[in-house]
């Protein structure tokens, strides 16, 4: 039996071709894994199925009715969207049923009580740890994630759906809450579509794979008889190395002092201090929430700090200042790159450009010609694919967004670079450039500080991790005497392994 | 399952050059520009006016549509460079209302040299812009809201100042700013131009500029690149107050009197100009130039009310119906252009 039938999808928008003649069956009761990399066409697809995007030419067939013809047949499909889009200051029962219109809910006035009821028995089933009149601002980011989720299930006839990355700020226990619902949909027969970066979420709930690459359909796999380095090498075209290590070699590692950092505290952090030795990758381990974005972002200025002395090569960095930490040398490329890092409305051109205005003036005015030089060659050596430099950023996929933030922050020639979370959302070609990219600054003797959730990033590229707990640092590890168990200890906070190397 | 025999096209790195766009490509790039709305409603307003009305392409009608519409079009560069930045500053026209009758006391009252009331003039509308920029900055205050506030404070000091009542005898020396003509255009119509020249070069040209568009599109990402976001934005405040105590010591030495009322209509009308003229009220897009070409459109229709003589009743019904089809136009065109893109 089949539940969607898409044949021969194609859209193109202006210079792009985002699908071509892709094809795609959902069956019910199996969960169907959508991979590729960024900008392969995976967002454009499953817009297309849940009704968002009309295709230029193709066929769909939901329930073997024809779903361009009948727009009421993508009822069937639930779309949970990748980024968070709640009300905040609405409750968790209203946020489930609106429109109340459509829920039964109100048509004149609104029954909350009778609606909140109904929520309860939603909120249990897929675990929310909330109250139904609850303000979803005041509840987690995992929950407001499963909130989503079960919203979408309010829909009583979906028969189909999509979850487009659903874990990426889920921590690995509640990524197991989330596998649970969808096992349990999945045995009602639910078809599922499952978009994620993560190969163990790929391989442990996976029945079949469609593998996208440049807008065209590689192929759709069994996962039974799919291996991650073949799944890899379908989605890049090319093969990576899994084992391949980025850490900085050692000869070029001194003990020449590039940052040190004395008793900071500010906001959700107390008393932090470390150093950075030149040549080295410093990594960041630590559970979301146990203040790293903060510690960073305060050594920034971008955060106040209420006490504490940051110097980098020797120099004080004044506090609450992002643009004197900035003309010191220092650079943070934050982990939410659509709030902190791109400016959307403007070209590919323009967001490179406002960090090199060194390069591109004469006189003080910005000279056309070495402005178009100048971003060219960043867009060239970091390889954004974009089809124009004067194309909006926000029209760029995120791993491209990426490439042109870091190539920017580049360009400025810093000394200390801090990567927070810079392959959230990034496929693995792309983060493969990434770590090069970090490597070679370290051993050119830029100082790196890499923040990440990811344990298998911070074994492939740093020298020394740095852990922290509930707002404190309670570790100090060196990556070739450390195995993963210690430094997830460390993080958990359990008691007995935390010590200060 | 082989592997693809025939792989995708190796995707277009950014270095090479992308293949040359079709006419309807080339149509829809020139339909995305911001200023293409504006134009084409300029030029549609424009025609129908000479076409409605004997008396509207003469020279004399040109002039003083020329002179009128310089008031407004200066207020309209300054909040146009607030609104790219994502503020608004609804107490410039209490400022150049208050700068305006404070020159005239300088001239009068104390019987200072024109030419330094002029500059003490202009240097107390940057002031209270500068007043404006830093509370809001400092007091992290949403700038629509202080400046409501301050539009009163700047209002009442005007009163205060005049007790309402108009100040004559203002000496002829200046009066050339606001009577006179140079190259064959009012001299008020020339210091637009002047003004919107170094504004726009200012925007286009200078880092400066670009800094303005990127703090409108996205605030905490210009702080992260340590653009210092706080002096940009008390700096742009000042920008826009000095551009009204520009205007309304221009106008009074237009009027010959300093009259408490200059102003009052400096406010929304501006607004107006810019979204007419293609910037966002969320800010990031749009240039001072489409602005005051908005400025334009909404000094024509005016004009040609009056020559139509429409009931003054039924006149700011029209003006504004006008306005608000003018924008819907606007935007109707963008989202058919810049579908998804």
């Amino acid at each position: 039996m089949v539940l969607l039938k898409a044949t021969g999808i194609r859209k193109s928008y202006p210079g792009v071709v985002a699908l071509d003649h892709i094809d795609l069956t959902l069956e019910p009761g199996k969960v169907h894994i959508l991979a590729g990399e960024n900008g392969a066409g995976k967002s454009t697809l499953i817009k297309t199925l849940s009704g968002l995007v009309r295709p230029d030419e193709g066929a769909l067939a939901i329930e073997d009715g024809d779903a361009l013809q009948e727009p009421r047949l993508f009822q069937r499909v639930a779309y949970v969207p990748q980024e968070l889009n709640l009300f905040p200051y609405l409750t968790v029962a209203e946020n489930m049923f609106m429109p109340f219109g459509r829920s039964g809910f109100g048509t004149i006035t609104v029954s909350e009580k009778a609606m909140e009821r109904e929520a309860e028995k939603f909120i249990s089933r897929f675990g929310i740890h909330a109250r139904a009149d609850q303000k979803v601002a005041d509840i987690s980011v995992p929950d407001q994630q499963l909130l989503q989720i079960a919203r979408a299930a309010t829909q009583e006839e979906f028969r189909i759906m999509i979850l487009d990355e659903p874990t990426s700020s889920l921590t690995a226990k509640e990524t197991e809450r989330l596998f649970r619902i969808v096992n349990d949909l999945r045995d009602k027969g639910i078809a599922i579509v499952f978009v994620s970066h993560k190969m163990e979420e790929i391989f442990s709930l996976g029945d079949t794979v469609t593998v996208l690459r440049n807008g065209r359909s590689v192929g759709t796999f069994p996962m039974a008889d799919m291996t991650e380095s073949e799944l890899i090498r379908l989605m890049s075209g090319s093969t990576v190395k899994l084992d391949e290590q980025f850490q900085s070699r050692s000869e070029t590692r001194d003990d020449d002092v590039i940052l040190s950092v004395e008793g900071l505290s500010g906001p959700g952090f107390d008393d932090v201090s470390f150093t950075l030795r030149r040549g080295e990758i410093l990594g960041f381990a630590g559970l979301v929430g146990a203040g790293r974005s903060e510690v960073m972002q305060t050594m920034f200025g971008f955060r106040k700090a209420r006490a504490g002395r940051v110097m980098l090569e020797g120099k004080e960095i004044a506090r609450n200042r992002p643009d004197k930490a900035v003309r010191a040398g220092m650079m943070y490329l934050s982990e939410e790159r659509k709030h902190h890092g791109i400016f959307p409305m403007l070209s590919v051109r323009e967001n490179i450009a406002l960090a090199v205005t060194g390069a591109i003036t004469k006189g003080g005015l910005i000279s056309g010609a070495r402005e178009t030089a100048t971003v060219s060659d960043i867009i060239g050596r970091f390889d954004v694919r974009t089809s124009s430099p004067e194309k909006k950023i926000m029209f760029l996929s995120g791993g491209n967004q990426q490439k042109a933030i870091i190539g920017r922050a580049m360009a400025r020639k810093p000394r200390l670079l801090i990567f927070d979370e810079p392959t959230k959302g990034i496929d693995i070609g792309t983060k493969f450039q990434i770590y090069r990219i970090m490597q070679t600054l370290a051993e050119e003797g830029v100082g790196i500080i890499l923040v990440s959730s990811e344990m298998s990033e911070l074994q492939r590229c740093a020298n020394r991790i740095v852990t922290m707990y509930a707002g404190q640092i309670n570790g100090s590890f060196d990556h070739a005497d450390t195995d993963v168990s210690t430094l997830v200890a460390a993080i958990i906070g359990s008691p007995e392994t935390s010590h200060v190397a | 399952m082989s592997p693809e025999t025939s792989p995708a096209p190796a995707p277009a790195s950014g270095a090479q050059l992308p293949p040359p766009p079709s006419l309807a490509d080339r149509i829809k790039t020139v339909a995305a520009n911001p200023l293409c709305g504006v134009v084409v409603a300029l030029v549609v307003i424009f025609v129908l006016s000479c076409l409605l009305s004997a008396h509207f392409l003469t020279a004399f009608n040109m002039k003083i549509i020329a002179r009128s519409l310089a008031f407004v079009g200066l207020v309209t560069i300054g909040q146009a460079i607030l609104m790219i930045l994502g503020e608004l500053d609804l107490s410039v026209g209490a400022i150049g209302g208050l700068s305006g009758v404070a020159g005239g006391l300088f001239m009068v009252q104390f019987g200072l040299d024109p030419w330094l009331s002029l500059v003490l003039c202009l240097a107390l509308g940057t002031a209270c812009g500068l007043l404006n920029g830093v509370l809001i900055t400092q007091l992290r205050l949403h700038s629509l809201v202080l400046t409501i506030g301050m539009a009163g404070v700047y209002g009442g000091a005007n009163l205060v100042l005049t007790k309402g009542v108009a100040i004559t005898g203002i000496p002829g020396a200046i009066s050339f700013l606001g009577r006179g003509m140079m190259f064959g255009l009012p001299v008020p119509f020339v210091i637009l131009l002047v003004c919107l020249a170094i504004v726009s070069f200012v925007m286009l040209r200078t880092p400066l500029g670009r800094y303005v568009y990127a703090i409108g599109s996205n605030k905490a990402a210009a702080r992260m690149l340590g653009i210092r976001v706080d002096a940009i934005r008390i700096c742009a405040f000042a920008s826009a107050g000095f551009l009204s105590a520009l205007a309304g010591i221009v106008m009074v030495a237009r009027l010959g009197t300093a009259q408490p009322s200059i102003g009052d209509t400096w406010v929304l009308a501006p607004i107006a100009a810019a979204v007419i003229g293609g910037v966002a009220t969320t800010g990031g897009l749009g240039s001072p130039f489409g602005a005051v070409l908005g400025a334009v459109i909404i000094g024509i229709i005016e004009n040609v009310i009056v020559l139509f003589g429409i009931s003054p009743y039924w006149q700011s019904i029209v003006s504004g119906g006008i306005v608000v089809a003018a924008i819907s136009f606007d935007s109707v065109a963008r989202r058919y252009f810049n579908r998804e893109a």
